[in-house]
């Protein structure tokens, strides 16, 4: 037995050196060797879904797959952010923005067969508030009725303006679900939109087959494949070695040169809603100070943080808005540079020295490689961060999200248009501003142009405040072979949009 | 009913199969050098390495080897011969701590049961078994789960997890030792079961715990290289050889070497833990002196 142990743990030393030398040893093989104008794409993506209900069930990996590929809604985010009818045909608001009419696109069936009318429309959207558990049920509370006209015409009144209400239906909770086709949500979903799915592996893969009896008009894909991969390595080195066709939302940033040199690859680099985020919880005794916290932000040196995690790769915001909201305000990109002076002086304002914080991360490699930087520049200032990583997601919801028992955290947060549930002063950063509240909500019953203005002034006083460190704003890299047309560029929503893309 | 006791290995015949005091033993000169090594590198590394290990260098990143930095530089811009060094101190403290907790929790479980055959051997024995049965690197996993991923969860669980098979050891080496005539005498003259123990048990199979320690030294070192891989061992920035495998795993194309020097140094230890595990074998175990 003894022996047996021994000898086994040199046998794992030396395949473990084998196989590091054999992997060093053995160049990019490029054999893509599909078939020409092939209608079948795998897409190799990184998180898999736990179940097919986005309605139960959180993340931004069921609706990466899902939306807008098999579910779909009123309406549908453009790949520049901007919001065009989907399943209406088209939509008129009243001029008191309370009345929306859609008149929909006759001849919808969902994938049972069922018809798509009115009813369907009233059907899903009076379902959100009992039946959907998981993100932003409350992103329908504007609606206090919706009236059936005709099987193609439906007005939903809202209790009061808002702007922010026609962009959360074109995300999930817009979604258009068939009465007769909710019962197995979770492995068996239901939709109008071009894809059905046809098979379904939890943490493998999922498999999406083009419908017949579509709608509108028919993908160019007839067949798509998500494989789903444990770390980004092993997705770069599918896609290298022709398993896969294109990869979507690559985080292996260090890996980008790789594809770029390479004519059998095209990389596209556009922009996300991913807001890298250190958060500070401003509940807390060591940040409840706003100097404090102003302090932390002239410590950290962003771009610092983006070239070592990211290898560059991404821009700084400085505030909770991409630049593909109407409201990103440039100049707060600026509002605090790396100045660690500064950062002392406001620590010796505040009264504070020696100040030892807690840095719970997520075990997720961007973060860890985050806070190994951020707890570098915050010792230079006299700021120790006592650094634990969390199992994610579950020990790391449990004790950061839901028990706000953490000093700084960092995580991503990716939903669009997150700023004002960030704001709320139960979420987990702990942020307490009732005037930054009363902004949002008067922003968001106000005509267009006040919107914009009221949403730069809210997202202003945040980060004056120094709610939390918006480190920087990830890219949306996809890597594909070079014949793939259409790709989507952005990443505007949830959704990885296959609708576009051709061979 | 000893069917189920892992048996240590049979004596290997060899050319020169009868070990002496002056017999030159490479395996145990090659297992002290490498240790001698590993160990170097922790005391030196405690006062003194060539650049900060944990800091972050943004203008320093991925540098080839050079002049400056002997191995290059990593993701962080930190000079990697530096974290080689820092490194060998979490994993010679993990091996010392694990071996120690187990020894601990084994050996005296493992002498009560020798010393008292029948009902009570076979209990603890059987329980010993199912924990056995359980590898120490699950343990550790879960340990991190529940609570908290950090060196001393790591450490707790693999000395928990190895302490069955010192369990083991203890008893099959206490068994032989219980049939010499010098603890029947002991015995005879009214001496109890402590006394039988401490001083007539323990230091008879000190030889082949000391073994089984040197062999599940290298096995801690490489678990907790696993843990820190997986990212459930040390927690970051303190250097550790199998996270820093982890961290060069995503630069294998842009820098390869970075995955080659955490490779070797977990080799050099690992390999240096079970030669000095054989070599003292060949010097301590009694069985080996059967032969003679």
């Amino acid at each position: 037995m003894r022996s047996f142990t021994r000898r086994k743990s040199l046998a794992i030393t030396a395949t473990a050196m084998v196989a590091s030398l054999a992997l060093v040893g053995c160049s990019a093989a490029d054999d893509s060797s599909d078939a020409a104008a092939s209608t079948e794409l795998v897409v190799g993506l990184l998180a898999s879904p736990a179940s097919l209900d986005y309605s139960t069930t959180g993340g931004a990996a069921i609706p990466q797959a899902l939306l807008y590929n098999v579910y779909e809604g009123l309406v549908k985010i453009d790949n520049a952010g901007d919001i065009q009818p989907l399943l209406a045909e088209s939509y008129t608001v009243s001029d008191d923005g309370l009345v929306y009419t859609f008149l929909l696109h006759e001849g919808v069936t969902f994938s049972n067969g069922s018809p798509f009318t009115a009813e369907s429309v009233k059907f899903s959207l009076e379902r959100v508030a009992d039946n959907w558990t998981a993100n932003g049920p409350s992103y329908l509370d504007p609606i206090s009725s919706v009236d059936v006209v005709s099987d193609t015409e439906v007005t939903i009144t809202l209790s009061a303006p808002s702007n922010s209400w026609l962009f959360n239906m074109a995300g999930p909770v817009g979604t258009m679900f068939s009465p007769d086709g909710i019962d197995d949500l979770a492995t068996d979903p239901v939709g109008t939109g071009p894809y059905d799915v046809s098979e379904f592996t939890s943490g493998t893969s999922l498999e999406l087959t083009e419908r017949d009896d579509y709608w509108g008009e028919a993908p160019f894909m007839s067949d798509v494949t998500f494989n789903y991969y444990a770390d980004a390595t092993a997705q770069t080195n599918a896609l290298l070695g022709g398993d896969i066709d294109l990869i979507s939302a690559l985080t292996a940033y260090q890996l980008i040169g790789q594809f770029e040199s390479d004519d059998d690859f095209a990389v596209y680099e556009g922009t996300s809603t991913g807001e890298t985020t250190m958060t500070l919880n401003n509940q807390s005794d060591a940040f409840s100070d706003v100097r404090v916290r102003q302090a932390v932000m002239y410590a950290v040196d962003r771009q610092a943080v983006l070239d070592t995690v990211n290898s560059g790769y991404g821009s700084l915001i400085g505030s909770m808005v991409p630049p593909t909201d109407p409201w990103f305000d440039d100049s707060l990109v600026d509002l605090y540079p790396y100045d660690p002076a500064k950062a002392e002086a406001l620590l010796a304002e505040a009264g504070v020295s020696d100040l030892t914080v807690s840095m719970k991360l997520p075990n997720l490699p961007y973060a860890v490689d985050a806070g190994q930087v951020v707890k570098d520049q915050l010792s230079q200032v006299g700021i120790t961060a006592d650094v634990t990583t969390l199992e994610f997601p579950a020990v790391w919801l449990d004790e950061v999200f839901t028990n706000h028992d953490y000093d700084i955290s960092i995580i991503a947060h990716t939903e669009p248009r997150d700023i004002s549930a960030f704001a709320a002063p139960t979420y987990y950063a702990g942020y307490d501003n009732p005037e930054v509240m009363a902004l949002f909500a008067e922003a968001d019953a106000s005509d267009e142009a006040t919107f914009v203005e009221l949403m730069k002034e809210a997202s202003a006083t945040m980060a004056e405040e120094a709610a939390a460190d918006w480190l920087f704003l990830n890219p949306n890299v996809t890597a594909a072979d070079a014949d793939l047309t259409g790709v989507p560029l952005n990443a505007p929503t949830l959704s990885f949009d296959l609708t576009t893309i051709a061979r | 009913m000893t069917t189920t006791t892992p048996a240590p290995a049979a004596p290997r015949l060899r050319k020169n199969a009868i070990p002496s005091g002056k017999r030159r033993n490479g395996n145990l000169v090659v297992g002290i050098i490498l240790i001698g090594l590993v160990v170097f590198a922790a005391v030196l590394s405690a006062f003194w390495t060539p650049f900060d290990p944990e800091g972050v260098f943004p203008g320093e990143l991925l540098l080839p080897p050079g002049a400056e930095h002997l191995l290059g530089t990593d993701n962080f811009g930190r000079d990697v011969l530096s974290s080689i060094l820092r490194g060998a101190q979490i994993s010679l403290i993990v091996g010392i701590v694990a071996v120690g907790i187990a020894a601990i929790l084994g050996v005296p479980f493992g002498i009560v049961a020798g010393m008292n055959p029948g009902r009570l051997d076979q209990f603890m024995m059987r329980g010993n078994d199912i924990l056995l049965a359980f590898p120490a690197l699950l343990l550790a996993i879960i340990f991190g789960a529940v609570f908290g991923a950090n060196t001393t969860t790591a450490m707790v669980a693999l000395g928990i997890g190895s302490a069955p098979s010192f369990a083991s050891i203890a008893r099959s080496g206490t068994q032989q030792v219980m049939s010499r005539e010098y603890v029947q005498a002991s015995k005879a003259s009214g001496k109890n079961g402590w006394f039988v123990g401490v001083k007539h048990v323990l230091p008879n199979i000190s030889g082949i715990l000391i073994v089984q320690a040197s062999v599940s030294f290298g096995i801690a070192v490489l678990a907790e290289a696993a843990l820190s891989y997986l990212g459930l061992g040390t927690t970051p920035p303190t250097p550790s050889w199998g996270r820093m495998l982890q961290d060069a795993q995503g630069y294998l194309y842009v820098q390869p070497l970075l995955v080659v020097w955490p490779g070797i140094a977990i080799a050099i230890a690992v390999l240096g833990f079970n030669l000095l595990g054989d070599g003292l074998r060949d010097r301590l175990d009694p069985r080996m002196q059967v032969k003679r």
